[in-house]
């Protein structure tokens, strides 16, 4: 074996020319930036705005924290937010719930009721920023929704994203204890609600940097990505929403490896795929909904628990390789991301890297540098038949829902997670400090301190949720939740207003989802073993 | 495999078959990187890996580890929570008497966690950059199998 092949493994020539990308094909095969089919960006070059949005992974602790950390954050020059939910949030299970106990606002903002989310957006000039959110996004949107009218905010001006993840969440980190069509049934529902009456707001947000950062490789990534955008657009136009009504609001937020320019022709292919399928395959007619919106995480996988201070460079190759390839908002996962969600001082790297990238480095000043190179034209076309190669071979072996219950994501993400551990150990992919030029663990002392400091779980969440409880209005919030299970019943009705209603009343995600998982015939506590052994 | 079909607790024909082990994550944690990477270099050494997966509290935990007669018990710790829930899981194993060891192994243990969990009768623990064949050492060694014959030697603690 030789060395000469990308991290995905294509096959590297020593260099490229003219026989390796054919320049008359610049029309069909490129365009200009902002033209069909977008390879070279979703913009035309020069107008408007330059470079891309910055913004850091934060939430932690109970929401009035993670509020001050946004302020802190907006303070230091963030010009958007991004929001993780802690373990329990994501997974919809409310923090006095028997598996939650030790992991409550640990790795990300602990959420369960309206008023969390007042909390959390307090202050926040809501029609000015932008909101990211990796939480639940029925549940967000509902909430978000509901906080901006009360503030006197019109939904419609809201502007951000929230991760949808209904296929592959079971087999991930997202798991919520739910069947496929409940899943994909929150995600349609909340993406048709949105478009209706939040039409800047991105609810459709692709997430591929969750399903890949266990170690799939950029092929992979974007094929498996490809093949939940495609599932649920098919899922919305069942249910009646036109193309160009949700489309424009379709973005996708990727995963950023160290192989530099993969991930840029990866970026690049992206973009030439999405405006092809929506166009030749969806009809597709408004230019919004052909050019797709990308944001992008840095790796969190290609970082070390050992030399941290190491992942403040990959970071910054990751976030340049971002920039070449013109991504609309960047996250660099920060040096501490091996052992705890983003420190004070790793966020300031992390955000004074990509300050120090967008104002010192003139990349944002020419759209797609790298546009004409023969490599990095070459690695587009060929990422791009393999990726839409691999989305076809997956389609043709049934459909999500089928393959989804058959275990066969499980086991492609399972491969790919044995693959990548073996890559490390056998030495096939290099990781200084790990693999290679390794310093004893008593000398690896730079940055240690602030990598190792904790947060402690937020149990005190659980006594003022059980103060709630005993406050509300119990005949209301039962109502609402009866009223959520009709309406979950009803395959025809949307979800969110339920879930609007809801949270007015008092309720809690936990307690939603438990109705919706009994409509559709699960347990009402996916996780109802624990309480018992518990 | 016929060393399935014999009981998990027949000392008898404790040598004849491969080594077992349990593993599975605790809480809410849902990295499961580590621990199917574990699961596959277990495997290829020729162990038995009963794996858990996510989700676990330790009562199940205990459990699973009389149910399956395994020989160690391995806990992939990619959260926090793991500090959390070690004091009830080695309880619960002493209460029901179970002596397979306990061995953590995960991204966030740190040396000083490390020797904190020690102390508390965890038997080995895997920090980043543990090696491989270190780990399959280890493990071979806590289920009393590197070739003195004496079996289990490591109850130290527990």
């Amino acid at each position: 074996m030789t060395d000469s092949h990308s991290e995905s493994g294509i096959p590297l020539k020593p260099v490229y020319g003219p026989e390796d990308w054919d320049a008359s094909r610049y029309a069909s095969s490129l365009g200009d930036p902002g033209q069909f089919p977008f390879a070279r960006g979703p913009r035309p070059a020069g107008g408007g705005r330059r470079g891309w949005i910055q913004r850091e992974l934060s939430g932690e602790g109970d929401p009035e924290r993670s509020n001050q950390q946004f302020h802190e954050l907006l303070a230091k020059g963030q010009t958007g937010l991004d929001v993780i939910g802690d373990a329990p949030t994501v997974a919809l299970l409310d923090p006095d719930h028997p598996l939650a106990r030790h992991a409550i606002g640990t790795q990300g903002v602990s959420l369960c009721r309206l008023d969390d989310y007042r909390a959390l957006y307090r202050g926040l000039p809501l029609d000015r920023i932008t909101l990211s959110h990796s939480l639940p996004p029925l549940f967000v949107i509902a909430a978000l929704h509901s906080v901006a009218r009360e503030r006197g905010v019109d939904p419609a001006v809201l502007r951000g994203s929230v991760v949808q993840a209904p296929y592959y969440c079971e087999d991930t980190g997202y798991a919520l204890g739910m069947p496929f069509a409940l899943r994909e049934r929150m995600s349609v529902d909340s993406i048709a609600f949105a478009a209706r009456e939040m039409p800047k707001f991105h609810a459709f947000l692709e997430d591929t940097y969750y399903i890949s950062d266990g170690g799939l490789d950029a092929v992979e990534e974007m094929a498996l990505g490809f093949v939940e955008i495609r599932g649920l657009i098919r899922a919305l136009l069942a249910r009646g929403v036109a193309i160009d009504d949700f489309a424009p609001r379709i973005a996708i937020l990727v995963n950023c490896r160290m192989d530099v320019f993969e991930e840029v022709a990866k970026i690049r292919a992206t973009r030439r795929l999405h405006a092809r399928m929506l166009c030749d395959e969806f009809g597709a007619r408004d230019p919004r909904s052909l050019a797709v919106n990308v944001a992008a995480h840095t790796s969190g996988m290609s970082l070390t628990a050992q030399q941290p201070v190491n992942n403040v460079v990959r970071g910054t190759i990751q976030a340049l390789a971002l920039a070449l390839a013109g991504v609309q908002a960047i996250e660099i996962s920060t040096f501490d991301e091996a052992y705890r969600t983003p420190s004070p001082e790793a966020h300031e790297v992390a955000l004074r890297t990509q300050q120090i990238l967008h104002l010192e480095s003139n990349v944002t000043k020419v759209a797609d540098p790298l546009g004409g190179s023969f490599f990095v034209e070459s690695l587009t076309d060929e990422l791009e038949r393999r990726i839409d190669a691999m989305v076809r071979s997956i389609e043709a072996q049934g459909d999500a829902a089928s393959l989804a219950e058959s275990g066969f994501f499980r086991r492609l993400f399972h491969d790919a997670m044995e693959r990548h551990a073996r890559a490390i150990d056998s030495g096939a992919l290099p990781k200084v400090g790990v693999n290679c030029h390794q310093v004893a663990p008593e000398d690896d002392t730079l940055l240690r301190e602030v990598t190792a400091t904790k947060i402690e779980p937020y149990r005190g969440r659980v006594a003022e949720l059980e103060q709630h409880r005993r406050s509300r209005d119990a005949g209301r919030a039962g109502a609402s939740l009866d009223a959520l299970g009709a309406c979950a019943a009803d395959p025809r009705a949307n979800l969110t207003p339920a879930v609007i209603d809801a949270f007015a009343a008092g309720a809690t995600v936990g307690e939603m989802a438990g109705v919706l998982r009994t409509v559709y015939g699960a347990s009402a506590d996916a996780f109802g073993a624990h309480r018992a052994a518990g | 495999m016929p060393s399935a079909r014999t009981g998990p607790r027949d000392e008898r024909r404790f040598e004849m078959r491969p080594v077992r082990v349990l593993l599975g994550l605790l809480g809410m944690d849902q990295h499961e990187v580590g621990a199917v990477a574990v699961a596959r270099l277990l495997r290829d050494a020729g162990m038995e890996v009963v794996y858990l997966g996510r989700f676990n509290l330790p009562p199940e935990i205990a459990r699973a580890a009389a149910d399956e007669g395994v020989d160690v018990i391995g806990l992939s710790c990619h959260s926090w929570e793991y500090l959390h829930y070690v004091d009830e899981l080695l309880a619960r194993l002493r209460e029901e008497g179970i002596a397979a060891p306990v061995v953590l192994g995960g991204s966030v243990i740190t040396p000083e966690d490390a020797r904190a969990m020690e102390d508390k009768g965890v038997a080995a623990c895997f920090g980043p950059g543990a090696d491989s064949a270190q780990i399959v050492a280890t493990i071979r060694r806590l289920a009393g199998r590197d070739g003195d014959g004496k079996g289990n030697g490591v109850s130290d603690g527990t």
